[in-house]
């Protein structure tokens, strides 16, 4: 294969004209990994023979029948908390290091039985929180922009290894952010669905009430794509939404004339104020969304710092209480920053949980009175690009509130996408939020900005 | 205003919880303690004893519309 690494979208069209072979796609996608996974640690497992079988198969499969959808022969990577079986799901913890799943997360048997091929498991924050420890089994992943720069967490390995076109896409966690900062700092993108429309069955939990699973792309109909796949009940998780799933993909393309855009100007210029470069990039937007067509209204919500509280003080209890377990019996197993998040939750007592929990109802009250009438709404998804990984503050939790965790506490779909860069040359992004289940809204919004601005044309090392 | 934790308090609460911490990671843990005061305060809102909490997480048709 020569020139770039396509999206999925490309690939798919190629495949399915016999222009590209999945064999010759993986093997690309193996040579990136090869060369550049020392630096960027995205892989904590690259399961190189299994990826090399599955293109076979699928080539094989797809010379005879066709490919039985775009995501066929497409290479793809999992966090390493989504199970797998046969293959180690280690959580990024010395807890779990022999740990072989003997059944598929239901997201990776999805993937899978799209003819997706599975090229390993991806870096982790510890069990998906804490930051990122330079105590645990494998080093934390690296910034494909800047290597002395941070991925974000804790779908820190999907983010790079997309960004570095060392896969086509890969699952992400979000439980405050999870997946909207790594796709932000590493300039892709990535879609938390509304809670409930991707199964979290056999994914290890985070906080359960805030965890979600989701598409991280190159661009939004690669999510697109990814998310109709991913969608849907599934009986195994207690939490999932039995509703029809729409045409994702054909949502895109068709504008967003007269679609109506609310800004919540105070979260990121008051609450807590960004930078230049980030201030830069949603005032652009909002400018190429009007051009588009769309109107733009402003829309005032509690204090961003209501909700970041709200959402800490649930996460940390709901963590605390998954595992509390390994804290009393194995607690100096855990990586330092992860044991020191467990330890928060012996100072959240059961009446400031329900407190949290009461607050929760009528904050999401607060976000749809505010939606209503609107399409998306529109916000920062940090104040900054990427810090170096040497200088993030241990304890950011209480000393920056998150643009992210209002719509973990909501429940509400919510995207990252590229907005441009900053002046360390790194990206910056901008946050769309959709009503529940207007999955398809979020991501036409996201699709035409993209392709209404150059950020999609600009790759990492070369990928 | 969130009351500081007393070393009784802190003590008691870190037994409570099982957790058997080195004296570093005590004094590092109490330093952070009042951010969390700070963050339950925040959701103590009035609003009376009828108020429910979000018991359950899906969505209500009316919420999607």
């Amino acid at each position: 294969m020569n020139g770039a690494i396509p999206t999925i979208a490309e690939a798919a069209r190629q495949i399915e004209a016999k222009q590209l072979s999945p064999v010759e796609l993986t093997q690309a996608c193996l040579d990136r990994a090869h060369a550049l996974d020392d630096q960027l640690h995205a892989f904590v497992h690259l399961t190189e023979e299994r990826a090399l079988a599955e293109a076979r198969a699928a080539e094989a499969a797809i010379m005879s029948n066709g490919p039985k959808g775009p995501l066929h022969g497409i290479p793809i990577g999992l966090k390493d908390i989504v199970d797998t079986k046969g293959i180690a799901t280690t959580c990024q913890s010395k807890l779990l290091q022999d740990n072989i799943p003997d059944a598929d997360a239901t997201c990776a048997e999805k993937l899978a039985a799209a003819g997706s091929v599975l090229m390993g498991k991806l870096t982790t924050h510890e069990f998906a929180d804490g930051g990122p420890s330079f105590d645990l089994p494998k080093p934390p992943a690296r910034n494909p922009w800047n290597s002395d720069h941070f991925t974000a967490g804790s779908s820190s390995g999907t983010g790079a290894a997309v960004a570095a076109g060392m896969i086509l896409c890969g699952i992400g966690t979000d439980t405050g952010g999870s997946i909207r900062g790594p796709a932000a700092y590493c300039g892709i993108a990535g879609l938390k669905p509304t809670y409930g429309l991707v199964s979290r069955a056999g994914v290890a939990p985070a906080a359960f009430s805030l965890d979600h699973i989701g598409p991280m792309a190159w661009n939004a109909e690669d999510c697109a794509i990814m998310l109709q796949v991913l969608a849907g009940h599934d009986p195994r998780d207690p939490a999932s939404a039995n509703r029809p799933i729409p045409d994702y993909r054909a949502a895109l393309g068709g504008g967003i004339k007269d679609l109506k855009i609310g800004v919540i100007h105070h979260f990121h210029q008051t609450d807590h104020k960004v930078d230049e470069a980030t201030q830069r990039g949603i005032t652009a937007a909002v400018e190429t969304f009007r051009g588009l067509g769309a109107q733009i209204r402003e829309v005032q919500l509690s204090p961003l710092q209501d909700w970041h509280a709200c959402g800490s003080l649930i996460s940390i209890v709901e963590r605390a209480a998954a595992y509390e377990e390994w804290s009393r019996t194995r607690l100096n197993d855990f990586g330092e920053r992860m044991r020191t998040r467990l330890m928060l939750g012996a100072f959240v007592s059961g009446v400031d949980y329900l407190q949290a929990v009461r607050r929760r109802r009528e904050l999401r009250s607060e976000l749809k009175a505010a939606m209503a009438g609107l399409d998306v709404v529109l916000t920062a998804v940090f104040p900054n690009e990427a810090p170096k990984i040497d200088a993030l503050p241990k304890w950011d939790v209480f000393q920056r509130p998150s643009f992210m965790m209002p719509f973990n506490v909501a429940g509400y779909p919510a995207m990252s996408v590229c907005s441009g860069f900053g002046a360390g040359g790194l990206p910056v992004a901008i946050q769309l939020v959709g009503k529940p289940f207007q999955e398809a809204t979020v991501l036409r919004v996201a699709d035409a900005f993209e392709k209404a601005t150059p950020y999609r044309d600009r790759r990492p090392l070369a990928a | 205003m969130p009351v500081s934790i007393n070393d009784a308090a802190f003590e008691y609460l870190l037994a409570r919880a099982g957790l058997d911490l080195t004296d570093a990671e005590k004094a590092e843990l109490k330093a952070v303690c009042d951010g969390i005061a700070a963050m339950a305060e925040r959701v103590r809102k009035p609003r009376g004893r009828m108020a429910e909490p979000a018991l359950t997480y899906s969505f209500a048709e009316e919420d999607v519309r």
